[in-house]
């Protein structure tokens, strides 16, 4: 069993401000956890919920949809379809048995490296205190239920 | 040579085998093609499970196993089992079999729960155990027939359509692997779309629709979506018409309710329905609840008993 929970972390990144702002926390070398494996998607709006839902029920212990600030998508109103998306995500988990907080969306401009890395550290903190998902494989396996 | 077949009934009401009964007159030409070896419902000769520590009947070796219904219990699971065995191609028939259908709503909540609600309420005498004798054992949920089993042909349907059931079963006597529909109630359905929907918020059916005169044909009748009736055509495999294709709801001026399961054979219909009214600036907080979007769809941990959420 590993002493300490690594959680595993899928992240969908926009293409134009999230993925740009990891390209700065790099350039910048901010420091955060290498929990989030980012998938970098054009727009968030175009992340559609059985992806989230597919993931955490797959066993990754956390999501994150990155996307730029409401009103500087590159398409317009991207973001703004994900903010709506979003909610059914929530209602959705709550009903599947997974915590919701497991889910989160944040907005993160292509200048922001340093609130890039916050972020990734705040999220990565908070599936920490959350434990494991209960969904994982090999959950049975290394964790016990609490 | 004819076909042999066996069928058993699992976690369902045998609803679909009354289906293949209501395929009428072309019943006939239906045994003409296939040998029933085995059918609990319909011919003299019991269930292959043992009662008593004694078989009853053997369940005898054939080509198509038709099953109906999901897995519920460990009774389900041993007959499935032996039919998956016995048997060369398996079929899931009905939407119970293939997703769960309107018993997996019970995945809501836990066995625990469901007893007791079924055991000890106000009315009931006696309500100090559970039966466990002579009873099979309850599984951990309700789960669709390939949870357990592989299937090799999917009937979805609630039951299944008798056209569909003579075309498959003929097909199959022939050789053939029978063609189903695979498009959206939508992509079938007559009525008036415009591709937008009038309100921000969706309605429960408990006014009708509106429409001009009583008998105003379907294409002239505005989509019931559209109207802000929760309506599941966009999520659910077409099918239910049968040959001529108008679903059998919307031909009766009352919203699709889903009893084909997903339209897309691994997606959720709760999930897609609730994304698509929300992509369209629909609040779907108006919604009193969202579990009956999975009511013929809730196995394959769809649904799952609530958590008890740990807020700080």
């Amino acid at each position: 069993m590993p002493d300490k929970f690594e959680p595993k972390i899928i992240g969908f990144l926009c293409n134009w401000c999230a993925y740009a702002g990891g390209d700065v926390a790099g350039v910048i070398r901010a420091q955060y956890p290498p929990n989030m494996r980012p998938i970098r998607v054009m727009c968030s709006g175009m992340v559609h919920p059985d992806l989230v839902v597919e993931a955490l029920k797959m066993g990754a212990d956390g999501v994150i949809i990155m996307g730029c600030h409401i009103g500087q998508c590159h398409y317009q109103d991207g973001n703004s379809k994900a903010m709506a998306r979003v909610e059914v995500v929530r209602v959705v988990l709550e009903d599947m048995g997974i915590e919701p907080e497991r889910f989160a969306i944040v907005w993160v401009s292509s200048a922001e490296g340093k609130r890039f890395a916050k972020v990734i550290t705040d999220f990565t903190d908070q599936i920490k205190t959350l434990g494991p998902n209960p969904l994982r494989k090999d959950f049975e396996l290394n964790f016990k239920r609490v | 040579m004819k076909l042999r077949a066996v069928s058993e009934t699992l976690n369902a009401c045998s609803g679909c085998e009354i289906s293949i009964l209501d395929t009428g007159e072309r019943f006939y030409e239906i045994l003409n093609n296939i040998e029933f070896l085995h059918f609990p419902l319909l011919m003299d000769h019991k269930s292959c499970i043992k009662t008593n520590g004694k078989k009853e009947s053997e369940l005898p070796e054939a080509d198509l196993g038709i099953l109906s219904g999901g897995i519920r219990n460990e009774e389900h699971l041993e007959i499935a089992k032996e039919v998956r065995k016995k048997c060369d191609i398996v079929i899931a028939f009905g939407t119970c079999a293939t997703h769960g259908g309107i018993p997996a709503l019970t995945n809501s909540y836990t066995n625990q729960e469901v007893l007791s609600r079924y055991y000890s309420t106000e009315t009931t005498d006696n309500t100090s155990d559970y039966p466990d004798k002579d009873v099979p054992p309850l599984l951990e949920r309700c789960y669709a027939l390939d949870e357990h089993i592989k299937v090799d042909l999917y009937f979805p349907g609630c039951p299944p359509h008798p056209h569909h059931i003579y075309n498959a079963f003929i097909s199959l006597a022939t050789g053939k692997i029978p063609a189903l529909p695979e498009k959206s109630v939508c992509d079938v359905c007559p009525v008036l779309k415009k591709g937008k929907i009038d309100s921000k918020n969706v309605k429960r059916f408990l006014a009708p629709p509106q429409y001009n005169y009583a008998n105003e044909p379907l294409k002239d009748m505005r989509c019931l979506l559209e109207q802000g009736f929760v309506c599941m055509g966009p999520v659910t495999r077409a099918g239910c018409g049968g040959d001529n294709m108008i679903p059998r709801c919307i031909s009766a001026r009352v919203p699709c309710q889903g009893c084909y399961g997903p339209a897309s054979f691994n997606g959720n219909q709760r999930l897609d329905l609730l994304n698509a009214l929300a992509s369209q600036g629909i609040n779907t907080g108006s919604l009193p609840n969202t579990e009956f979007l999975l009511e013929f769809s809730g196995a394959h941990n769809l649904l799952r008993p609530r958590i008890k959420l740990v807020r700080k």
